[in-house]
């Protein structure tokens, strides 16, 4: 589906408003039509002396016919606009929801302000397409329409005249509109020439400042600046054309049925009520003509905005629940991974991240991940809520494939904690019961315990209801782990995922944490990556990842006695832990 | 109206005037030009005007007088005002655009060279898009301002005066009878205005709400995955969305019923003129050609009023993208060099610390009464565990942060009462991921500084061992360099890094080694130029290279915040102390050639 053809199936939805919308513009252009019909038959009644009550019948016409106009002016300028800002309303929910279908990997390659600017900005431009684009669009024929009719049977001749302007009209706008694109190309360019320099220069700010550099930098966005200002005084030429060329093209209609339609007056051929006629109703055709090409510039960007919103709607939601989905079987069975390769496409050229990867994992057991940066302990346990699916092989619960399962249920049963922590402005208690909003004030009251929080809670002057986030205090990395990990514990699924989700966390924190963990994971089945190995000693395996390979696999003690890599790096841990303690 | 609006309406006034007259500032260096295209404003107007008057006379006493060559000249003078209307409108549009553009550059500059004096904090906390839309975006809305809105709203007014008098000079009291209505119009649209105001401003809120969370929706979308929270979340952006929608559709309502208001009484008015002007007519008081000009005028008069609603939009976007703008200008440079600074001369070398407090954070404290001294010309290495503070000293001797206890003084003087610019030219600092900027690499050597030499560059370069590579690019010195320098490597933009060094010759060199490996021939390559370019300088260095802590006179050992050993490398170790534990943890294995690039570990500072 292309961009417009989605756009006319929105369109379609609200067909009976642009119906009637439609259909009031006719009557209003038939309205606004017949006062100049009457004013020529005032003007007619005049020269020819009177009676005076003609006169006055005729003005009370052109009053009723105005008042009539007006009310349903309105209307079908209300219904047209309304509708068009319906459409962007549902535009932009089917957006989000899409976006909300998406998978992290369709995130990794747009960013995110690039995204806020089709959500709100292209649907912007859509709009003003369906809106005042739609209305203008069908005006604008109406009104040539009825004019031009109304003129021919006042006067073939003159009509012919008048409106041999038009064509010559097309034809210079044609012309005119390729210079303009290219110009405005121009423009375009040299603005993300200096945007790119600003860009730069705000990331660089540390090498600006360090080098004492601003005045060579502030020297140079100068002179991209006046460059910028010279393409743009190119545009303003050109645009400043449209204006006095359009006024012109109308003053020119009118100085011919002045100086012809007199002529023929005065050869008695016409009367003067008819030149009178010709020049009201070229003037209701000089708006319509004058928009011309702001509603062409309207359409073009309306479509252009379309297409781009449509490369997302056609993103494919490649992770989602299959058609008929099983439920998350409730038996004993735990977690597998068998023979588990993953790939990124887009990053590392296809390089495999995790290699035959098998592990059983049974209910309630628990397991550590050890290994250095980038060895794929994150990337792993991300395929377990299908963050990422598998290239190949499988990850079973309870003996199911994952994939065969119905994806929200899936997730409810994973709870994961990531590296990175991510919070919401809201309410620490709203982040908290981010995954489970009917959790009870025990259940918030022991993450909180659990997650070390109550010191925070205690100190913020509005306690569990202290706004949080960018548009509320900021915490500390720390904090704001110990934070996510509440809203996991809230979140009470079987199977809890902690991925080196407290390195923020001071080591005394940290083991306090633990230690609270240990009875409340009881039941549960965990997988716990850290880099210190007091955080994983007591797990019931423990596995060494490195390059994407398990190296090594076992409990603390027999890894200890194979003397491998986790040997050493227990070694260096507990050197730094005395590092610590000084 | 309550009271609430109205005062509302009263502060909203006065802040947009504020606003206007900030802006107006950008403008007063361009007057001369402003006040030239203003004055061809009442040129174009008299050369419009004058249109229906010369239709009036053609009327009534040519065309009524049969005279075909008095129509003639009534034509040709038409055609001529016509063509002098046009040719004054297109001046006026484009002398206003360049005056606009002109002091809408000015305003560019102005946020630029802004934005380069404000602190190292400001940029931690505002994300780089946000600026650049004060930059790029924000402008281009006041330059809508400026070609749609104020300048026209400002000549619909003489316009609008202009209109009345001369119909009033043809005839008063057909005058009065043809404005009859506009009392009630303005009433109409004072009315409109407050209300428009109102709902604009909602509607700004509005969206403002959406952007906001869309803002945070789109990076956390994988949270709200994860916890299955899609279906709330989309219940909140529907809200937000709605609510923006009804705000919008509102003022369709407000701007439908103006519009179509100011065409009901434009047409009622002529009907006002024919009937009344008509009995004049036959009463052979006016000539036809009077009603017809009347008839003109009026069409004229509504335009500007029918336009009202898209120009108030247009002026209000405007007014919020000044509010932005002025916000951003208004950020205090916190740091800046004060106004009478101490020129520390003859330049020595010699770096201290005197009980330096200093936290990012309020009362989280990163270095925590730091205290040492480097004398001139001598080396020393800082060493410590990840988050001890090491890279904030470095921040803090440049004055990219200040401290908020104790002083750091450099060459003798508080780096607080140098001139900025001049305290950073005596100190070089290559980072450890080191930035280059798009351009050639001549340009990455001078940083665009013109007074430097190519020989000097070229000098630097092959000193710093960097010319054995650059020659092998395809343009040489010239090569391009890439965004972020992304096509090259991190060994090569470190042989780079430090050319720029030899470059600047700054007397201090402030050093973080990088700890990415690079392949061994280019370790060699840095490790002699490195040798090459401390010599001569004081040096204090972040180490991570055993060799580079071997070569310091001094370590200094950092430790949560605190300086706690300082001495040579030998005396260290003989001391058994923190030094001899993070020397077991991080560098004896690279004597012992074991990699050394150990799994992911971290320490608290």
């Amino acid at each position: 589906m292309g961009g417009m053809q989605r756009l006319k199936s929105y369109l379609w939805r609200y067909w009976k408003r642009y119906l009637i919308g439609v259909l009031c513009l006719a009557v209003t252009a038939t309205l606004i039509m017949v006062v100049p019909w009457w004013i020529r038959a005032a003007v007619r009644t005049i020269e020819q002396g009177g009676p005076i009550e003609d006169v006055v019948f005729y003005a009370m016409m052109i009053i009723v016919a105005a008042v009539a106009q007006g009310l349903v002016r309105t209307f079908s300028r209300f219904l047209i606009f309304n509708a068009g800002r319906d459409i962007e309303y549902d535009l932009r929910n089917d957006l989000f929801a899409h976006l909300q279908k998406l998978p992290l990997s369709f995130y990794h390659s747009y960013r995110t302000g690039d995204l806020m600017s089709r959500v709100i900005n292209d649907i912007s431009s859509v709009r003003m397409l369906l809106g005042p684009g739609v209305l203008n669009l069908i005006n604008a024929p109406l009104y040539y329409l009825f004019a031009v009719t109304l003129m021919f049977t006042m006067d073939a001749r003159m009509t012919l005249v008048v409106i041999l302007v038009y064509p010559m009209m097309a034809w210079a706008f044609r012309n005119f509109r390729g210079k303009i694109q290219q110009v405005s190309l121009k423009v375009q360019q040299q603005m993300s020439a200096l945007s790119s320099h600003v860009q730069e220069n705000l990331s660089g700010m540390h090498v600006v400042k360090a080098y004492g550099r601003e005045q060579s930098q502030t020297h140079r966005f100068v002179e991209l600046n006046e460059e910028y200002q010279r393409r743009n005084m190119d545009m303003a030429q050109l645009r400043g054309l449209i204006g006095p060329f359009m006024q012109g093209i109308s003053g020119i209609t009118v100085l011919i049925v002045i100086w012809y339609g007199g002529m023929r007056v005065i050869s008695g051929d016409l009367m003067i009520a008819d030149v009178v006629a010709f020049i009201a109703y070229l003037n209701i055709l000089a708006w319509p003509t004058a928009a011309f090409g702001w509603m062409l510039s309207l359409l073009a960007r309306g479509r252009a905005s379309m297409e781009r919103l449509e490369e997302i709607f056609k993103a494919e939601p490649e992770i989602a629940s299959p058609p008929l989905a099983h439920s998350v079987p409730d038996s004993q069975g735990g977690l597998e991974f068998r023979d588990v390769w993953f790939t990124y496409d887009s990053k590392d050229n296809g390089r495999a991240v995790l290699k035959n990867i098998s592990f059983d994992l049974p209910r309630g057991h628990k397991l550590g991940i050890v290994g250095r940066t980038g060895a794929g302990k994150s990337t792993l346990v991300q395929l377990i809520p299908r963050l990422y699916d598998v290239s190949s092989g499988e990850i079973r619960i309870g003996g199911r494939d994952i994939r065969t399962l119905s994806l929200s249920e899936l997730r409810r049963f994973v709870g994961y904690v990531p590296q990175d922590p991510f919070l919401f402005s809201a309410s620490l208690r709203s982040n908290l019961a981010f995954g489970n909003d009917e959790a009870s004030d025990e259940e918030m009251q022991h993450a909180v315990r659990v997650a070390s929080l109550d010191n925070e809670v205690g100190i913020f002057t509005q306690g569990l209801d202290t706004v949080v986030g960018e548009r509320g205090i900021a915490l500390s990395g720390g904090q704001k782990q110990r934070a996510t990990l509440g809203r996991a514990l809230v979140f009470n699924s079987p199977i809890l995922i902690l991925d080196d989700c407290l390195s923020s966390v001071d080591a005394q924190t940290e083991n306090e944490i633990l230690r609270a963990l240990r009875d409340t994971l009881k039941e549960k089945t965990c997988i716990i990556i850290s880099h210190r190995i007091s955080a994983v000693r007591e797990a019931d395996n423990i596995l060494v990842l490195d390059e994407g390979e398990v190296v090594e696999k076992g409990n603390h003690q027999e890894l200890l006695r194979k003397g491998g890599i986790y040997a050493d790096l227990f070694q260096l841990q507990q050197l730094s832990e005395e590092l610590d303690r000084i | 109206m309550n009271a609430e609006s109205h005062q509302e309406e009263i502060f909203g006034k006065a802040y947009d005037l504020e606003l206007v007259r900030r802006l107006w500032r950008f403008i007063v260096p361009y007057r001369a030009l402003f006040g030239f295209s203003l004055m061809l404003l009442p040129l174009q107007q008299i050369f419009g005007l004058a249109q229906p008057i010369i239709m009036k006379v053609a009327i009534d006493r040519y065309i009524a007088g049969a005279n075909l060559w008095g129509l003639g000249v009534m034509g040709t003078l038409f055609a001529v005002v016509l063509v002098g209307e046009v040719v004054t409108y297109y001046f006026q549009y484009y002398f206003t655009m360049l005056v606009a553009q002109k002091a809408l550059a000015d305003l560019r500059v102005a946020i630029f060279s802004h934005v380069q004096s404000l602190p190292m904090s400001a940029f931690d906390r505002n994300p780089v898009g946000r600026l650049m839309t004060r930059m790029t975006t924000d402008v281009e809305v006041l330059q809508e301002m400026f070609a749609a809105g104020v300048m026209t709203l400002v000549s619909d007014m003489i316009m609008l005066v202009w209109i009345v008098a001369i119909m009033l000079y043809l005839d008063v009291r057909l005058a009065l009878i043809s404005l009859a209505l506009i009392p009630l119009m303005v009433l109409a649209i004072n009315f409109f205005r407050i209300k428009a105001r109102l709902t604009y401003r909602l509607i700004r809120e509005r969206i403002a709400r959406v952007n906001a969370y869309l803002g945070e929706a789109i990076p956390g979308m994988s949270v709200i995955q994860l916890f299955v929270r899609e279906e709330k979340s989309y219940r909140e952006f529907e809200g937000l969305n709605s609510s923006h929608r009804d705000a919008n559709q509102l003022s369709n309502m407000y701007e439908a019923s103006l519009y179509s208001m100011v065409e009901v009484a434009g047409s009622v008015s002529v009907a006002l003129l024919l009937w009344y002007g008509g009995g004049e007519v036959l009463h052979g008081i006016i000539g036809i050609g009077t009603l017809v000009a009347f008839k003109e005028y009026i069409h004229r008069f509504f335009i500007p009023m029918r336009d009202f609603s898209t120009k108030y939009a247009v002026m209000q976007s405007a007014m919020s993208a000044a509010e932005r703008i002025f916000h951003l200008l208004d950020t205090p440079t916190v740091i800046a060099s004060p106004p009478r600074p101490f020129v520390a001369r003859p330049f020595r070398g010699e770096v201290a610390f005197n009980d330096v407090w200093f936290g990012y954070r309020e009362g989280d404290s990163v270095l925590k009464g730091v205290s040492f001294r480097i004398e001139p010309g001598e080396k020393v290495a800082v060493v410590g565990a990840t988050g001890g503070g090491k890279t904030t000293i470095i921040k803090l001797l440049s004055r990219f942060y200040d401290i908020q206890r104790g002083s750091v003084m450099v060459s003798g003087v508080d780096v607080r009462n140098w001139d900025l610019q001049a305290l950073r030219r005596h100190i070089g600092v290559v980072l450890q991921d080191v930035f280059l900027f798009s351009g050639d690499i001549l340009w990455n050597l001078s940083l665009g500084d013109q007074s430097v030499s190519v020989e000097r560059m070229e000098q630097a370069a092959s000193y710093s061992n960097a010319e054995r590579f650059i020659r092998r690019l395809p343009g040489e010195f010239r090569a391009q360099v890439r965004e972020r320098g992304s096509n090259f490597s991190t060994g090569q933009r470190q042989l780079l890094a430090l050319a720029r060094v030899l470059v600047f010759e700054p007397e201090i060199l402030v050093l973080d080694e990088a700890t990415s490996s690079v392949d061994t021939e280019t370790e060699l390559l840095i490790q002699d130029a490195l040798v090459k370019v401390m010599k001569d300088r004081t040096c204090l260095v972040i180490a991570h290279r055993l060799s580079t802590i071997r070569h310091a006179d001094r370590i200094i050992v950092l430790h949560k915040g605190e300086v706690r050993e300082i001495g040579s490398h030998a005396e260290l170790l003989e001391k058994r102390g923190i030094y001899y534990r993070l020397y077991q943890l991080q560098y004896e294995r690279e004597e012992s050639r074991v990699d050394t690039t150990v799994p992911g570990l971290k320490f608290q500072g």
